[in-house]
């Protein structure tokens, strides 16, 4: 559908206009006494309506060689065939509906040839040079059609493309929501707060220690969210504010060891990543262990691999299964989506304890 | 007057911390043991009796719950907890008071207030409460003199009804537990679960095969070889469900 012809009260204000111009033109050539005023409508009007439909089509034209990928010089080649085609061929039916009117006239009982005789046959006489003056107009009208639905149809491409801006950044925000939502477990911040309420009385230091970590947590937490890709440095630090808030409430239960290479502190990641994996070890590990225990972060690079493993003991009672958290299936969906099979995670849950491994690339390639 | 005496159970020592100070403005209570973990719970409660108990939820071993399911005991508790969802829901369900940390002393106060008023009546709402959370268990919980036994119900291979108690066979063990079968059999799942003789409820997913004993009498042949004498009603319940499949 052209702009145009796409609603039926556009069509007709489109028609009406060159109807207009088509009764002017009439008035032009009545008043320079070439003809009357009949046999000047007859051929002038239907043809003005013909002229109409073609310049639509330029439409077409344009769609088919879209805006942002042709050449200056495919461009005038196109749009010049193009003109010069409407044009003659237009031309040719004016021709046609000039001698076909005028015969149409005379069946109909007026007989414009005789009261104009220099018609001869035709509606309107045409002098000679007029064919050439009439594929002239139309070609320049259609190349002005051209440009015109190219204009147009420009700024239907930056309106598309707008929206489409604006429905992705809806989209990223609506991912940043979510992430957050099963990022900011709720278990997790009442207890803290809940320890900071019982220190500010015993220990009001690490009342205010436990405040800023939990505040570096959760600052961090919003920052990194949002984007797509960060440096493992950013989230072993994210998770050191965590495992510092962590080791106020637990006190000498929890233990760590992180022990993350330089080279696999540059590598990009998505965020969010450790984090879940460090706080399913405390959740479901650590803290079910009467004597607790220490939580284990390994992360290396072999090209062009990044890995990064997680230990932690586990109760040996506690029955299998409530070790494994939505938290790492979560992990696991988002690696399918961002890699594809460019990554995984797996984890095995033993008697006394649980380990996971990550394995990244290390570059982020489209996979 | 003796004071009231009090136990602290919460495996974090900052909230047991916190409840010690808050308890500083009543010295009318004594403070006779804090717990870390469910397990010592349970010791704790049965050794020391106390009057009133601030029980968290969420424990290591064995939960709030399961601690009072194994005691027994049904009076003179404050649940506190930061956020449980399932626990929070079966609270309000059963209208039991509990503490949302974090708490203030007002709120502290007023809670202590209410248990001190219903201090050795059983509270009905925590009997309703346990009622309901003792549905379709993950674990059955077994306390043997000192020590307690926690087992995964899908490891269960069957239960045998002796004089008052049970007899659970459970990865090669025999556990056995002051229950009926009768009880057992409503909380566990039906359709795993079957009562193929007045003495027997095995699990089917330990059942190998069924075998005719004399003319009108089965077995059934367990996994690991063991017979389980199958009644005639026994046998239509096993019939239906395995048809069923």
């Amino acid at each position: 559908m052209t702009p145009v012809t796409s609603s039926a009260r556009r069509l007709m204000a489109y028609l009406g206009v060159w109807l207009l111009a088509g009764l002017a033109l009439s008035g032009v050539l009545v008043n320079a006494a070439w003809a009357a005023w009949l046999p000047t409508l007859v051929l002038v009007l239907p043809m003005a309506v013909c002229l109409g439909f073609v310049a639509a089509s330029a439409y077409y034209v344009c769609r088919s060689v879209e805006l942002t990928r042709r050449g200056g010089f495919q461009t005038i080649a196109v749009f010049g065939a193009a003109a010069a085609l409407s044009g003659g061929l237009w031309a040719l039916l004016c021709l046609g509906w000039n001698a076909l009117g005028a015969s149409l006239l005379a069946l109909a009982g007026t007989e414009p040839a005789a009261r104009e005789p220099s018609a001869g046959g035709f509606l309107v006489a045409m002098p000679s040079g007029a064919m050439i003056m009439l594929i002239l107009l139309a070609g320049g009208l259609y190349l002005i059609s051209l440009l015109i639905h190219d204009i147009w149809l420009a700024a239907d491409q930056v309106r598309a493309a707008q929206g489409r801006e604006a429905q992705s950044l809806l989209q990223a925000r609506d991912a940043q929501l979510q992430m957050l939502r099963t990022q900011i477990n709720p278990h997790f911040l009442f207890n803290s707060l809940n320890s900071i309420s019982a220190l500010t009385s015993q220990n009001a230091a690490a009342a205010r220690a436990m405040t800023l970590e939990l505040a570096a947590f959760f600052r961090q937490t919003l920052a990194l969210a949002g984007k797509e890709r960060i440096p493992m440095a950013d989230e072993v630090a994210l998770c050191e504010h965590f495992l510092a808030v962590e080791k106020i409430r637990f006190g000498d239960k929890l233990r760590t060891d992180i022990r993350v290479s330089d080279a696999a502190r540059a590598v990009l990641i998505p965020p969010m990543l450790l984090q879940p994996c460090i706080e399913n070890a405390i959740k479901h590990g650590v803290q079910h262990v009467v004597e607790g225990g220490c939580v284990a972060v390994r992360a290396f690079v072999q090209e062009p691999w990044l890995y990064v493993t997680v230990e932690n003991p586990v109760d040996p009672d506690a029955p299998p299964g409530t070790g494994t958290g939505t938290g790492l299936v979560n992990i696991r969906n988002r690696l399918a989506a961002l890699y594809g099979e460019r990554a995984r995670i797996g984890w095995t849950r033993h008697p006394d304890s649980f380990s996971l491994e990550m394995v990244l690339p290390t570059t982020v390639a489209a996979p | 007057m003796t004071p009231l005496r009090i136990l602290i159970v919460d495996d974090e020592p900052l909230a047991r911390g916190l409840i010690r100070e808050y308890l500083v403005q009543h010295p009318d209570l004594s403070i006779v043991g804090e717990s870390e973990h469910g397990l010592q719970a349970v010791h704790d409660i049965t050794e020391l009796a106390p009057d009133l108990i601030f029980l968290d939820i969420q424990m290591p071993k064995l939960s709030g719950l399961e601690v009072l399911e194994l005691t027994g005991r049904r009076s003179g508790v404050i649940f506190t907890t930061a956020d449980d969802q399932h626990a929070l829901k079966a609270f309000d369900l059963h209208a039991v008071d509990y503490l949302l940390k974090p708490f203030s002393q007002e709120r502290f106060d007023d809670a202590l207030a209410r248990a001190r008023r219903a201090l050795a009546q059983v509270q009905p709402e925590v009997q309703n409460l346990l009622a309901d959370a003792g549905q379709r268990p993950a674990r059955i919980l077994i306390r043997d003199r000192n020590q307690v036994h926690v087992i995964a119900v899908e490891t269960i291979e069957y239960v045998q009804a002796q004089d008052d108690y049970i007899s659970i066979h459970s990865a090669g063990r025999e556990y056995l537990k002051t229950q009926s079968l009768a009880e057992l059999a409503t909380q566990l799942d039906p359709a795993q679960f079957v009562r193929v003789h007045r003495s027997y409820l095995l699990n089917l997913q330990f059942l190998q095969s069924l075998e005719r004993a004399t003319k009108d009498n089965f077995v059934a042949v367990m996994r690991d070889g063991q017979h389980i004498p199958v009644s005639r009603s026994g046998y239509e319940r096993l019939g239906g469900l395995i048809d069923g499949r």
